[in-house]
């Protein structure tokens, strides 16, 4: 089985604090993995080594994509690549038109793969129909990038973003958090199409309700900055009886 | 002459210095009371105002020579050699010395002594049209406008710049802008004078009960020059000035501005926006006052800069002078770079970094930009605004902005 994501004793510190303490995580080709693990664990800053964000610092250990030491890797040419992080917290652009951005990252991506950049009309029928799939309100495309979209509307243009760039290894950081019954549903069958066998899905997060609609091959538990236990989907039952504090590192 | 002698002379001396009419007793009182600044005044600390007074000056000619224009008021050399062909526009060349009592600024007086007449023009009907200012001379410039709105009248002027020499030396203008009752004003300024010009503008805005104002600033350059003006409120009255700079090389630019209700329930509101590369200096000098009369006010005030460089600074100082309890008012100023969170995030997305900042600060122009309501002057601002941005980053920005790849190809 070929592995997508190899995390090997991989620390990494925020400002002064170390976070990750020697984290290691391996991901497989086409297939759902999802971390779990309580607030303040580290999944967000583990989200952000792997896309390269500024806030974290990584000290020691190596992260491989598709075997590649991508750690001192710019934060674009991870996401031409193939990595996108769906944010827990997406950031609001006043200014930036939402469709002209995701037209911009389309087409940057598209050029780097050496295909060629979709039209506007091609364009805006793929964003709109699958806006519409995700129950995304129409204007929202229009509006400036974030702005004043509420958590669940931010959620489902990230999970459009997703769907337009067609990643390799998506990362999605408490999609859930935010979203009714009905967006989760809707946000759900859209990653759910995504799968294609190939790509590779890492579901964060610190509650097992979307793992009931996005089902994982592989549950990792995540406590105090390393990878404490990793099992079958059973692990969730075990997970929600039990919680986190039964789970020490080996 | 130089015109710091002025400081030491009598009012008498000083009409006599500038040859100037004798009615014109009290501008000579005013500017000899306020005095011409200096670098230590404290609106003109951050520019430099010296070099622009200290050098040595002939008396300005202005002047009339008019031929009939579709849509513009030619102004070349300090002479109108153009005048909009518009019904309820019109345009005379006379002598003019019924100014503002309380401008704060001695330039302001000075312009008018130096100006034996004014450009009046008088809007009697809705109209649209432009004001364009050529230069091309290599000397002092300088006169004055006067534009008066009728009552229940709609106007909207644009203002541009147009240079074609190689050397000017200053140009020292303004408007004094009355606006009678129920009527409005839209007053766009538009000025990417890049080459030696140093344009400083003296307004004055009259506001009469009811009246409405809309005056936005454009200033892309790599040189120096100001906003300077001063605006008064009568009875809901309603001004609303936005101003944006982007700064490159060492200009220094900005807004020195006094805004003042002077009756009750007037509403103001600036918003001032800068942009700042290099060693560029922004100014934003601006008060609003409130004065016991103007019970019910709103009044607003806002900076916010980008420095895109170390060396680029911004002087920021809003104030609200109030003399009541019940108004609505606020004021702010922010100094900063670029926000890295939405940085990352655009980058998080395989937008290059050039791109992304390109789109960041095109989306801190465009909040300014898009005030304006006019779709071609808008296109013509914003497409000036990218000129005068990729003008100074051409190598960076080859694949994204196809003027420049155009401009490097011809070599
Ligand atoms: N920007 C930051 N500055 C300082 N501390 C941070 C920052 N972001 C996260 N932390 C700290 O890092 C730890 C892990 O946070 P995070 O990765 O967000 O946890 P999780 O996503 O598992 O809830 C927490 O103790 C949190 O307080
Ligand atoms: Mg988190």
């Amino acid at each position: 089985m070929s592995k997508i994501l190899e995390i090997k004793n991989l620390k990494a510190k925020i400002g002064n604090k170390e976070i990750l303490k020697g984290l290691n995580l391996d991901l497989e080709e086409g297939k759902v993995h999802a971390i779990m693990g309580p607030n303040g664990a580290g999944k967000s800053t583990l989200s952000k080594a792997i896309v390269g964000h500024f806030d974290v610092e990584v000290t020691d250990g190596e992260i491989l994509y598709k075997g590649k030491n991508i750690v001192d890797w710019e934060p674009e040419e991870r996401a031409l690549e193939g990595i996108f992080l769906s944010f827990q917290h997406p950031v609001e652009i006043p200014g930036v038109n939402n469709a002209y951005f995701l037209r911009t990252a389309v087409n940057a991506k598209r050029k780097h793969e050496g295909k060629e950049e979709l039209n506007a009309a091609e364009f805006l029928r793929k964003m709109r129909s699958l806006a519409n799939e995700l129950g995304l309100k129409p204007e929202l495309l229009n509006r400036s990038l974030n702005e004043g979209f509420s958590g669940g509307e931010k959620k489902r243009n990230e999970v459009l973003q997703m769907m337009m760039l067609e990643p390799n290894l998506v990362i999605l950081d408490e999609i859930d958090s935010g979203l009714d019954i009905d967006a989760l549903r809707a946000v759900s069958e859209g990653i759910n199409k995504m799968k294609d066998g190939k790509r590779s899905f890492l579901v964060i997060t610190h509650y097992s309700r979307i793992l009931d609609y996005i089902k994982p091959d592989y549950i990792h538990v995540l406590k105090d900055g390393k990878i404490v236990k990793t099992a079958g989907a059973e692990l969730v039952k075990e997970l929600e009886e039990k919680g986190y504090s039964e789970f020490e590192e080996k | 002459m130089k015109l710091e002698i002025l400081n030491a002379m009598s009012e008498q001396e000083i009409i006599e210095a500038l040859g100037t009419r004798k009615e014109k007793i009290e501008i000579a009182r005013k500017l000899k009371e306020l005095k011409l600044p200096h670098k230590k005044s404290e609106k003109y600390r951050y520019y430099d105002i010296e070099s622009f007074l200290h050098k040595e000056i002939t008396l300005p000619k202005s002047g009339f020579e008019a031929k009939e224009h579709k849509n513009a008021l030619i102004i070349e050399n300090a002479k109108v050699i153009a005048i909009p062909k518009q019904e309820g526009v019109e345009v005379t060349f006379k002598e003019f010395s019924d100014v503002a009592s309380n401008h704060f600024d001695s330039l302001y007086y000075l312009s008018h002594l130096l100006n034996q007449k004014a450009i009046v023009i008088r809007i009697s009907k809705d109209s649209n049209f432009e004001i364009k200012h050529i230069v091309s001379s290599n000397e002092f410039l300088s006169y004055r406008i006067v534009l008066f709105v009728d009552s229940n009248v709609k106007a909207k002027v644009y203002e541009s710049f147009e240079y074609c020499g190689d050397n000017l030396d200053r140009l020292l203008y303004g408007i004094d802008a009355i606006i009678a009752r129920d009527a409005s004003l839209d007053f766009i300024k538009n000025q990417t004078l890049n080459f030696s010009v140093e344009p400083i503008a003296t307004n004055y805005f009259k506001l009469d009960s009811n009246a409405t104002c809309n005056f936005l600033t454009f200033d892309f350059t790599s040189k120096s020059g100001l906003n300077i003006f001063k605006a008064e409120l009568k009875e809901h009255a309603h001004f609303d000035a936005t101003h944006l700079i982007y700064g490159t090389n060492s200009a220094k630019i900005g807004t020195i501005s006094e805004i003042e209700h002077t009756e009750k329930s007037a509403k103001s509101n600036q918003d001032a926006r800068a942009i700042l590369n290099e060693k560029a200096r922004g100014i934003f000098d601006a008060l609003i006052r409130v004065t016991k009369e103007g019970i019910y006010a709103s009044a607003h005030q806002n900076s916010k800069a980008i420095l895109l460089n170390s060396g680029a600074y911004m002087a920021s100082k809003p104030q609200l002078e109030i003399y009541i309890d019940d108004l609505e008012a606020s004021h702010g100023s922010t100094t900063g770079q670029l926000d890295k969170t939405q940085l990352f995030y655009l980058r998080s997305r395989g937008i290059n970094e050039v791109e992304a900042r390109k789109m960041l600060i095109l989306a801190f122009a465009n909040s300014a930009i898009s005030k304006i309501e006019d779709e071609t002057i808008f296109n013509r601002v914003q497409i000036d605004f990218e000129k005068a941005y990729y003008g100074d980053t051409k190598l960076d920005c080859i694949k994204t902005c196809h003027e420049c790849e155009e401009n490097i190809l011809k070599g």
